[in-house]
Formats: structure tokens, C-alpha cells, sequence
């Protein structure tokens, strides 16, 4: 591994272990700089970005001007640092199998890294008052079934951390290579938990849980799930099942098992990232209607003005821009294609940039 | 002005209506026609129809200045482009272009009024008569208000009622034609209904199909198929799906001074209601072997664009539609950055214009609103073969050409299915007459009746 890369990360990884201490604008800048005269070095297609836009290491004036790749760009170009020996394991984008996937590669320490920010950043989320394991119900395919999928990376990785013996993965694929959710086990997992009394927590996609909803719809469970259960839920529904609107996506939830809105967490996070972002602690009682997404401190978002593309006002909508620290060997500094408005401690989801409908008539395509 | 209040879309946003209310004005139409637009004479109509056009071009008409100032908050065009916009539109809607319009597409002058005939008719001993439908409903969707005026002008002249159902926010130009009818002729107007409400409102969609006896329809391929199926059996439909358009340059045409001349008038076709309609290029194929070369036809058509950004500026876009160009912009930066296929030209501070060289030859639709592709092109066979996928679907081919080549290249272009072939610089101003995706437009509302003597 490069020194400057053991460097940085003897810097970095004290802070993942203290995810509720602030970090500086100062301490933030430092380390951005620190990551971006590695990415910038070890990474081509990056520096000829950087290089293109006229922006150096040398000429960095401070961390929100260091240039974003898109994250569409992650399908056509391979942002990492790690020669393709290295290359142990990679995350795909979930989509449909006829697109490309996004390509986010680790290698075993970098992989280390992520699962250091997954834990650390999710705990006082999803976990916030327990001092004993849950059994956790996950709803997508096994890791076995879906290698490359983040998601089940980390939620397999809060399974090892924080979930029983008998915590698992209900979810499968069908042939053409889509998530879906087989009845009867979900349904007699869900059912002993009742009987038992023993809390569970759901961690699935919003498409998962309609999924699971549709199942009970025509086949409730007797009733709620007992208390301390709650819900994790991520992701959008990619052209799949019935999209929801999330108010009545958690107001189905409710009425089906029992789980009130306060112990339903939303989570937002992507294959090309190493850190995710949290709206609610689950359990504890709401605080507004309108949720915010939170990262965690070695994680920042921006907003820019899609028209300016200069830091949006507060308060002003725009695409949502990350520079994620514990993105150590691709590019920290990630431009999604997600619109939000920012917040005082966060920031609020409005919609993609991708799925804007063109004006007229005209064919978006092809 | 007085306030406008005499349409359903002049109600207060927001307003919902009943099932009961939209047959309750199906019916009035109906009536209103029977009583008044039935028994008028097409030169009559043309007349009129000349009339509120010339309106329009009149600086000093109220609705048309009422329109330049309140149309950008309501359209999100800026003012000089519904300028040129409206002017275009209305300034081809002259009595002597709809008289052309009804002889090219009917065949007799008289065809709506009595039962005449042609040289071939009279020669196979027949009269004929076109008769109109007579409740006409157009479906319209989308930002750009030319098809929906356009529909309206050609139901007035076979003389239906019609009621004009908009799609959310697209209502405001439509209405302000159906003003200035109502100015003109208020017994006209009375025959016309405008509203407007998210699509795929069944209840009161299904009484307004009932009542319908032709529907017309501009939207997605999606929604017509859906439409279609909704619709009584007995009722004509008359759809017109998606449509691209682009641009092609001979390498003849490539000399400093034409090419020149040239970006000027493409950037003129990006510009016209900012690239918003079927008709608006998505890229310009430009051939190699020319003085200048594809990437320099490129640089100047950034130029060209970023001059008329100055004295016909793009719309406001709602941030959706910016992250969406500037969405795009970035992958085109990053593959500029790895290598020479790519280049890319943008306002700076704003997404008001985009260019994107690219070698890659497959045909690219653009998320428009003035963002616009070029292309090296060898020969217009490969790039037809490059645009396979929009075979059959392509509108209009600003092409430009000289000689004999001009007509070669115009017909492999019908041949493969193109609807229409114009001078670049005119892609967003057909004229009046032309057949709408290749159909005659007047042909497609009548029915005929021939009488054997």
C-alpha cells in the first residue's frame, strides 16, 4: 500500500471509532487535502479530470472546491487506486442486468474501512438503547446470492455485529437476477417473533417491504410485532413493484405489523460510497415531520445549484454532492444525481435528477 | 384588461370539476355549434382565423402583449422566444396559406361547405363532401404550446366544437388563442372549451371520450397506446406520438463563409422554443472532407449559440431539469478530460447552452432545453445506419446541401421514413400546410361522402 495512503489512514481511522465527535471544518479540510493528493495522484482518469478544470493539489484553496465525479461515471470508468490484482472484491449498482453496473472496488483493508464506517455510524441509529443482540429479519438475498451488492454487504455486516444466532437473509432472486421475497418463510419468521414476544428488526428496500406488504395485505399476521421492533428501509424502487410515497409506505407498515413511524429508520447510501446517511433513530420519538438525512462527521453533503452549479443557498434545492473520507481508495468526492434541499443538520431528499420528464415531446434515450 | 374568466382553464389552479360538468359542456359545445359554427362557410372561417392571427401579430394587441409579459412566469419561455415563437405560428396563418391548406389536403375549397368535384371526381362521375366531426377533444401534452394551437386552428376550420384538455401547466397559450377567438367572434369562442387537469383522471375522462367523436392526442407512445384502448369503438383517433429531429450537413456546404451562415441558423433551431418540440434538433451529423471540419462546426455552433443566448435567452428551468443537463454536462467533462473524441462548449455559471463533440457516431437524443450533439458523419447511409433505432420516428431533417445532391439525400431520407426535410434554420417553422408526421392533417378529421350521379 502507498505511504501516504497507511498515513492518512492512521489519521482516519481514530475518527471512526468516535462517531459522535464533531469534526472541525479545519480537521475536514485537512484530511479531504490529504485524500486528494492520493486519489489525485493514483488515480488517472481522476487527475485528468482535475487537470482539465485547471484544480491541483497545490491549488486546492479548500475541500468543497475538490472536483466530483458523477456518479453515472462510475459504469464507464473504474475509479480506484487499487492495480487489478488488489481488486478483491467490488460492488455493483443494483439496476436491471442489461445496464452496465457502477463499480466501486476494495481491497481487504479497504473493505475494513467501510465496515468500520457501516458500524460505527449505524449503531446509534439503528441500535440506539440496546444493550443486547436482535434478531434481525433481512429481506434481501444472502450474501451467497447478491456478492456484489453493498447493501447486503453492510446489512450482513450489522447481522454479524448486532443480530442473533437465528437473524438471516428471506430474500432470493429470480431469474432474470431481481430481488424478490418468498412468502411462507417471512411470514412464519414473523409469526413466531409474535408469539414469542421477542422484538425483530426488518432491514429490506422500499420495493422489498410493498413486497411484503402485498403478501400481508392478502394474508395478515394475527398481530404487531412486539415492542423494540423497528424497520430499516433504503433505497428507491428502480422501475420495480409499486413505488410508494414514503408517508404511506410507513403508514402501511403500521397498520400491517405493528411498527409505529418513529421505529421506521430510512437510510441513504450507494454502491460508489463507503459511508451511509440515516434519517431517525429508531425508537426514540420523532422531532419533525419533515426527517433529515444525516452523515456521519467524516462524511459531508453539499448542495449546488443545478443551473450554476455553485454551492446552492441555504435553504435553496440543488444536487446533492458528498465527500466521503472512508472513500479512501476511489474518489471521495462523489456528485449523485439526487436532488435536496439542505438543512440545518442535514439534508432532505427531493427527487432524481434522471427522472426528470424532458419537455415536449422528445425521446429521452435511447 | 378585464380579467379573464370565460374558459374551465380560466378557474382559479387547483379547481376540480365534475363528471356532470364536463358533459354539461360537451353538450353546450355541441349546441353552440349546431346553432352558429355548423352553417359557416370555410372562406368565412378563414377569414376569422386570418383575423385573430393578424391580432397577434399586432404589437399592440392586448392579448398578445399580455402574453409576451405574462407568458414567461407562465410557460417558462422567456419573452423574446414566445416572440418568435408566436410570430412564426401566427405569421404563417394567413387566408391565403389556409385556403392552400384546405385545396392541398381536400382537394376543393368548397369540399367542407357542399359537394363538389375534382378533375378525377368529375371524370369518374362523383361529388364529394367532407363532413367534420362534431365534438373534436385534443388530448395535448407536454411544454409546447404549438400543436395545441395548431389543433385548435384546424378545428375551427372543418368546424367542430371542440374541447382542449391540457396536460398540468400547459394550458395558459392555448387559452389566450381561445381569448382572442372570443375577442373576434365571441359566438366562435362559444364553440371552444379549454381545460386542464393531470392526465389519466377516468372519471372525467371517460364522459368527455363518450361525447368525443374524433380525439387527437400528442403525448408518449405509452399514453396514446393507453388512450387508444380507452376509447369507444365508434370514435376516430388521431395520434401523434414521440418524434426526434436532427441535423445534417454535406461537406459541400463546409466553406468559412457557409458555415458560418449555417451554425447561425442551427443555432436558431436549438433556440426556437428551446428545443422543447419534435421538430428541434437533438444532434447535427456534419460530413468530414469539408473546408470546416465536424469539431470546428461545433465550436462555432457554441459561439453562435452563446450570441443568441444574448438577445433571446433560454427559460428559467425548474431544478430538475438543470440537474439534468448539468448532470450530463459532467460525464461529457470527465470524457473530455480522458481523451480528444469528446469535446464540450457550455455557458459558463449556467446551463443556459451545451455543444458535445463526439466521434461516436450513434445517433444521441439530447435532454434538450439548447443542448444540442455533433456528429462526424462519412455519408448519410451510415448515418442513417447509426440511427436505426429511429427509423420511422424521426420528424424533421434540417438538411443542408446543394445540386443534385440535395434531392439525393432529401429522397434517401423520405425513403427511410423521414416526415419532413427543410433548410436548417426552419426546423421549428414548417409551413402551415405541412402533413404532420407525413399525414395530411385536415384528411385526418373529416369523413367523406362520395355521391355516384
Amino acid at each position: 500500500m502507498p505511504t501516504s495512503i497507511t498515513n492518512y489512514l492512521a489519521e482516519l481511522i481514530p475518527l471512526l471509532a468516535s462517531p459522535a465527535t464533531p469534526l472541525l471544518d479545519s480537521q475536514f479540510d485537512q484530511l479531504a487535502r490529504q485524500l486528494f493528493a492520493t486519489q489525485f495522484r493514483l488515480v488517472q482518469p481522476y487527475r485528468n479530470l482535475c487537470l482539465a478544470r485547471g484544480c491541483t493539489p497545490a491549488s486546492l484553496t479548500h475541500w468543497t472546491h475538490i472536483p466530483s465525479v458523477p456518479t453515472a461515471s462510475f459504469k464507464e470508468f473504474d475509479w480506484t487506486s487499487l492495480p487489478p490484482d488488489d481488486r478483491t472484491t467490488v460492488f455493483h449498482s443494483s439496476g436491471t442486468t442489461a445496464d452496465t453496473p457502477s463499480r466501486h472496488f476494495h481491497d481487504a483493508r479497504s473493505l475494513e474501512i467501510y465496515e468500520r464506517s457501516v458500524l460505527a455510524w449505524a449503531r446509534g441509529w439503528l441500535f440506539p438503547h440496546d444493550s443486547q443482540r436482535l434478531e434481525l429479519l433481512i429481506l434481501t438475498p444472502d450474501p451467497g446470492t447478491a456478492p456484489h451488492s453493498s447493501l447486503v454487504h453492510m446489512f450482513d455486516v450489522i447481522r454479524r455485529e448486532w443480530g442473533t444466532a437465528d437473524s438471516g437473509f428471506a430474500g432470493a432472486c429470480n431469474p432474470a437476477g431481481q430481488w424478490i421475497l418468498p412468502h411462507h418463510p417471512v411470514r412464519s419468521h414473523l409469526i413466531r417473533s409474535q408469539a414469542e414476544g421477542r422484538p425483530l428488526a426488518l432491514l429490506g428496500t422500499a420495493f422489498l417491504f410493498v413486497e411484503l406488504l402485498d403478501q400481508l395485505r392478502t394474508d395478515p399476521i394475527p398481530k404487531a410485532l412486539p415492542p423494540g421492533s423497528r424497520i430499516l428501509e433504503t433505497g428507491g424502487y428502480k422501475g420495480r413493484s409499486r413505488a410508494l410515497p414514503k408517508p404511506e409506505l410507513y403508514r402501511q407498515l403500521t397498520e400491517c405489523l405493528g411498527i409505529s413511524s418513529n421505529s421506521i429508520v430510512s437510510e441513504y447510501g450507494m454502491c460508489e460510497l463507503s459511508s451511509q446517511a440515516y434519517d431517525h433513530a429508531a425508537g426514540t420519538p420523532e422531532t419533525g415531520l419533515n426527517r433529515t438525512f444525516r452523515f456521519p462527521p467524516w462524511t459531508r453533503a453539499v448542495i449546488v445549484n443545478p443551473d450554476t452549479n455553485a454551492l446552492a443557498s441555504p435553504g435553496e434545492s440543488g444536487l446533492l454532492r458528498l465527500f466521503d473520507l472512508a472513500n479512501v481508495r476511489s474518489v471521495m468526492a462523489i456528485q449523485t444525481e439526487d436532488l435536496a434541499r439542505a438543512h440545518p443538520h442535514g439534508f432532505q431528499l427531493l427527487g432524481r435528477a434522471t427522472t426528470a420528464q424532458a419537455r415536449g415531446c422528445s425521446l429521452m434515450g435511447p | 384588461m378585464k380579467p379573464l374568466n370565460y374558459f374551465l382553464a380560466d378557474l382559479p389552479p387547483g379547481t376540480s370539476f365534475s363528471p356532470t360538468m364536463i358533459a354539461e359542456a360537451c353538450q353546450a359545445l355541441k349546441h353552440n355549434r349546431a346553432q352558429y359554427l355548423a352553417s359557416k362557410s370555410t372562406l368565412n372561417l378563414i377569414e376569422t382565423l386570418a383575423d385573430v392571427a393578424a391580432d397577434w401579430c399586432d404589437p399592440h394587441n392586448p392579448i398578445r402583449q399580455l402574453a409576451l409579459k405574462d407568458g414567461p412566469a407562465a410557460t417558462g419561455f422567456s419573452a423574446p422566444v414566445l416572440a418568435r415563437g408566436l410570430d412564426q405560428f401566427f405569421g404563417q396563418l394567413t387566408a391565403d396559406r389556409l385556403r392552400q391548406l384546405v385545396f392541398q389536403d381536400l382537394g376543393h375549397l368548397d369540399r367542407l361547405d357542399r359537394f363538389v368535384a375534382t378533375e378525377p371526381e368529375h371524370q369518374t362521375r362523383r361529388l364529394a363532401l367532407a363532413t367534420s366531426p362534431e365534438l373534436l377533444v385534443h388530448i395535448t401534452a407536454g411544454n409546447l404550446p404549438v400543436p395545441a394551437l395548431m389543433s385548435i386552428v384546424l378545428g375551427l376550420l372543418v368546424r367542430s366544437a371542440q374541447f382542449v384538455k391540457c396536460a398540468t401547466g400547459t394550458s395558459w397559450l392555448p387559452r389566450m388563442l381561445a381569448h382572442s377567438i372570443h375577442a373576434r367572434e365571441s359566438k366562435l369562442a362559444a364553440c371552444l372549451e379549454i381545460a386542464e387537469w393531470p392526465g389519466g383522471n377516468t372519471p372525467l375522462e371517460t364522459v368527455l371520450f363518450e361525447q368525443a367523436d374524433c380525439v387527437t392526442a400528442t403525448g408518449r407512445d405509452e399514453t396514446l397506446t393507453a388512450l387508444r384502448l380507452r376509447l369507444p369503438p365508434q370514435t376516430r383517433f388521431v395520434g401523434y406520438g414521440h418524434r426526434v429531429s436532427f441535423g445534417y450537413v454535406s461537406r459541400e456546404m463546409l466553406s468559412q463563409s457557409e458555415a458560418r451562415q449555417l451554425t447561425r441558423a442551427a443555432a436558431r433551431d436549438v433556440s426556437a422554443w428551446d428545443q422543447s418540440g419534435c421538430l428541434s434538433p437533438h444532434l447535427y451529423y456534419v460530413e468530414t472532407g469539408g473546408t470546416i471540419a465536424p469539431r470546428d462546426f461545433a465550436e462555432q455552433l457554441a459561439t453562435a449559440l452563446a450570441e443568441l443566448e444574448a438577445v433571446e435567452p433560454r427559460g428559467q428551468l425548474p431544478p430538475a431539469e438543470a440537474a439534468e443537463i448539468s448532470t450530463r454536462r459532467a460525464v461529457y467533462e470527465l470524457r473530455a478530460a480522458q481523451s480528444l473524441e469528446t469535446q464540450l462548449w457550455q455557458s459558463p455559471q449556467s446551463t443556459a447552452w451545451t455543444v458535445i463533440y463526439e466521434e461516436d457516431p450513434r445517433f444521441q437524443t439530447s435532454c434538450l432545453n439548447r443542448f444540442v450533439y455533433v456528429k462526424p458523419a462519412r455519408n448519410l447511409a451510415d448515418t442513417l445506419q447509426q440511427s436505426a433505432a429511429f427509423s420511422g420516428r424521426v420528424s424533421t431533417v434540417g438538411l443542408a446541401a446543394c445540386g443534385d445532391k440535395l434531392r439525393e439525400l432529401s429522397t434517401a431520407l423520405a425513403r427511410w421514413g423521414v416526415a419532413r426535410v427543410c433548410p436548417i434554420g426552419r426546423m421549428q417553422d414548417p409551413a402551415l400546410p405541412w402533413r404532420h408526421d407525413g399525414r395530411p392533417t385536415l384528411n385526418e378529421l373529416v369523413t367523406w361522402t362520395d355521391w355516384e350521379l
